[in-house]
């Protein structure tokens, strides 16, 4: 079939020429980016460099200015259908989880199916608990965010993504904000889901788990996208002078 | 307006006995919430406890009460006093400027309390250990740290308080004081335009609270410049 | 002068007789309030100009005037105008009742929306991110993300300002209407002894006050429970 054909061929995510601004500050710098289904991304870059403006362009959390970005042949302008049909492909996980807090994790998982799916409330419980199940935390279903530690919330949150079947997911430094202790119980999560063959978009500085899991490293700077390689390659022979200087300064810890 | 001519005059005045009571009360106000923050923060249990008691008290009753109350119970109170001293006295008058002022004062004094309590409180101790570890003295460390930052952290509720006590003015014409609201009252049963007198009255309170909140953001301005500058 | 129990015991159940007044007033002047308060509400963060300034313009001329004067506006200053005599609200203007809920509504209203629009603002970014991360729409985002959030945030002002709403329901004795304030001051004009049925009277406001605090305890605890660790 043609479509197949197509989706193999064609990039979920293709980003040309993207520049954003705030105000007169430019945050991204023509980025060109192509990411092909079942890809692992990993960005990574000094604070302020724009990663997290980039990925949060896919999703129109943010608005570029010019260039062009396509979701899975959709291409995102002011159109709302257009943003609601991108969002319903692509899940997103923040930094500071973001669990809607007067909500049970069930129901944090439940919402968005209900609302923005139309699933019916039992069938949306099933498969908030199947996901949850994915997660290692399902006798966490009754309880409240604030009664979770920090790994469990953010587990929570990639299930919450998941449960709306997304094409990608986007993670937005999604261990920065733990204890050491936690970062690995989510490490492991996504692990489990790159094995899985979703297609995933991480900033984060958790060169482990860029080495085993990414099929390409991006290094950005001051909005630009600097130096895109394989993980062996990007980490053994970087080409780049500031992306040098910049593993040297995480490698180091 | 044609009807307003003749009335002017009389707005003014009420207008300026609105000013008088503000400044009066606003002076008290400040007193009796240094007062009662002072006593919260005491160690002494008896000050706690009455401070406490005159901010649930006065949160919990209707203003025009405290008014009446104060009005016509000071008139009876001094009067049986003066009946000591000579029996022929039949009543004593209390002006209503000063039973009215220091009810709204008693009233918002109340609210100013925990206004000031709070600010002390808020006051980062971090700020003020720095201050001592710098080598400044007690009295040093009052004036030029905790002083600045109270006042920085109290502006905003004592804003509404001072917006609180420019609009309980108009209850103290119920007790007979000529400000606006009574010179309207006079001026409609002359005129017969309710309407018009009472906007008047509004509008003039307008004026006052638009000034007082104009002054506020000054302050705020003024002092957030000084914050940021010593930083 | 001396204190006069039994007047107290005599005038007390005369005051009480006042309680349903005083409770409609509170009641129906809240509930309006409150429709009114999340109209004005919608007005300011909608976006649209003409619909934000009108509800900024409302909210200042209303919180920027005295109750007092907008009760008179509306109870004396209204039927100056045959339009407003001719017209369908003319049966609720013409009752001092009637008035009086009008202008507690009006005057609430404008406070409130301004506390629930602090709520608002309070509620986090990064749950509304969120919120569109998963795809759900404007309007979704604002029942299920802002709204629960916001109600939890404003509640405790909301609380203070029904408190204050029941000390100005107060001010309908002004219009001749007998609510418990009201019914008191015609006991004090026959008795002149306004430390007895005042200060009773004022002890029965403060017990609706502390009644009240605990409606708001057991609702702010309720909705705060996912806030607590320990649920
Ligand atoms: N909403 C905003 N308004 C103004 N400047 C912003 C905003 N968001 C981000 N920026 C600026 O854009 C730059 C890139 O930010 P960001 O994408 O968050 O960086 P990173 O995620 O790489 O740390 C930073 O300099 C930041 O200050
Ligand atoms: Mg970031």
């Amino acid at each position: 079939m043609d479509s197949m054909t197509d989706t193999e061929t064609r990039p979920l995510i293709k980003m040309i020429k993207v520049n954003k601004f705030f105000g007169p500050f430019q945050a991204l710098k023509n980025i060109d980016l192509e990411v092909y289904k079942g890809e692992k991304i990993v960005i990574c870059g000094p604070s302020g460099s724009g990663k997290s403006t980039l990925i949060r362009c896919i999703n129109r959390l943010e608005e570029h200015n010019d260039g062009n970005i396509i979701i899975d042949g959709i291409e995102l302008t002011d159109k709302v259908e257009d943003i609601d049909a991108v969002r319903r492909e692509v899940g997103m996980v923040f930094q500071s989880f973001n669990l809607f807090p007067h909500m049970t994790i069930a129901k944090n998982l439940m919402i968005a199916q209900q609302l923005v799916r139309k699933t019916p409330k039992a069938k949306a419980r099933e498969i908030a608990m199947l996901y949850l199940e994915r997660v290692k935390i399902p006798e966490q279903a009754d309880k409240y965010p604030i009664q979770l530690s920090g790994g469990q919330q953010q587990r929570v949150a990639i299930a919450r993504a998941l449960c709306m079947r997304p094409e990608i997911i986007l993670f937005d430094e999604p261990t920065s904000a733990l204890d050491p202790e936690m970062i690995n119980e989510v490490l492991d999560v996504m692990i489990d889901l790159a094995r899985d063959g979703m297609t995933m978009v991480c900033v984060t500085h958790e060169m482990g788990f860029a080495r085993s899991v990414a099929d390409r490293v991006i290094f950005m700077d001051a909005g630009e996208i600097v130096e895109q390689a394989e993980p062996a390659e990007f980490f053994d022979n970087p080409e780049n002078e500031r992306t040098k200087v910049f593993l040297n300064q995480i490698l180091s810890h | 307006m044609e009807v307003l001519t003749g009335w002017w005059d009389d707005y003014f005045w009420g207008a300026v006995i609105v000013a008088k009571v503000f400044i009066a009360s606003l002076s008290l106000m400040i007193l009796f919430g240094l007062i009662g923050a002072g006593a919260k923060l005491s160690n002494s249990r008896v000050a706690q406890k009455i401070a406490g008691a005159y901010t649930v008290i006065f949160r919990g009753t209707p203003e025009i009460l405290v008014i009446l109350l104060l009005y016509f119970g000071s008139a009876i109170l001094l009067t049986s006093i003066a009946q000591i001293f000579n029996p022929e006295i039949k009543f004593v008058d209390v002006p209503p400027f000063w039973a009215g002022t220091i009810a709204i004062s008693i009233i918002v004094g109340s609210y100013a309390t925990e206004t000031f309590r709070g600010a002390f409180l808020g006051v980062n101790p971090g700020s003020i250990e720095a201050a001592r570890a710098l080598g400044m003295s007690t009295l040093q460390t009052f004036i030029y740290i905790r002083i600045p930052e109270m006042w920085r952290i109290a502006l905003p509720p004592f804003g509404n308080h001072m917006l609180s006590l420019i609009k309980d003015t108009a209850l103290i014409s119920i007790i007979g004081l000529n400000e606006t609201l009574f010179v309207a009252k006079q001026a409609i049963t002359v005129t017969g335009k309710p309407f018009t007198m009472y906007i008047v009255v509004g509008a003039i309170y307008l004026g006052f609270s638009s000034v007082i909140t104009l002054a506020v953001m000054a302050i705020e301005k003024f002092g957030n410049r000084t914050t940021i500058d010593a930083k | 002068m001396s204190f006069d129990l039994s007047l107290i015991l005599e005038s007390l159940p005369l005051m009480l007789a006042g309680i349903g007044i005083t409770l409609k007033l509170l009641l129906v002047s809240g509930f309006l309030g409150l429709i009114l308060a999340v109209a004005l509400l919608l007005m300011r963060i909608s976006g649209k100009f003409y619909l934000d300034w009108p509800a900024q313009a409302y909210i200042y001329v209303f919180r920027g005037t005295p109750i007092l004067v907008q009760i008179f506006i509306i109870y004396y200053g209204l039927p100056q105008f045959e339009a407003v005599r001719d017209s369908i609200f003319w049966h609720i203007l013409r009752e001092p009742t009637g008035c009086a809920i009008v202008a507690l509504t009006l005057n609430t209203g404008a406070y409130v929306s301004e506390i629930l629009r602090g709520g608002v603002l309070g509620v986090d970014r990064g749950l509304l991110e969120a919120g569109s991360a998963l795809g759900m729409s404007a309007r979704h985002k604002f029942v299920y993300i802002t709204t629960p959030i916001a109600t939890r945030l404003s509640l405790p002002a909301y609380s203070n300002d029904v408190i204050s709403l029941l000390k100005s329901t107060a001010l309908a004795s002004t219009i001749t209407i007998a609510d418990m304030t009201g019914i008191a001051r015609t006991i004090v004009a026959d008795t002149y002894a306004p430390y007895e049925i005042f200060i009773s009277l004022a002890i029965v406001y403060m017990i609706f006050t502390l009644g009240l605090q605990k409606l708001f305890g057991v609702i702010e605890r309720y909705l705060g429970r996912y806030t607590r660790r320990d649920g």
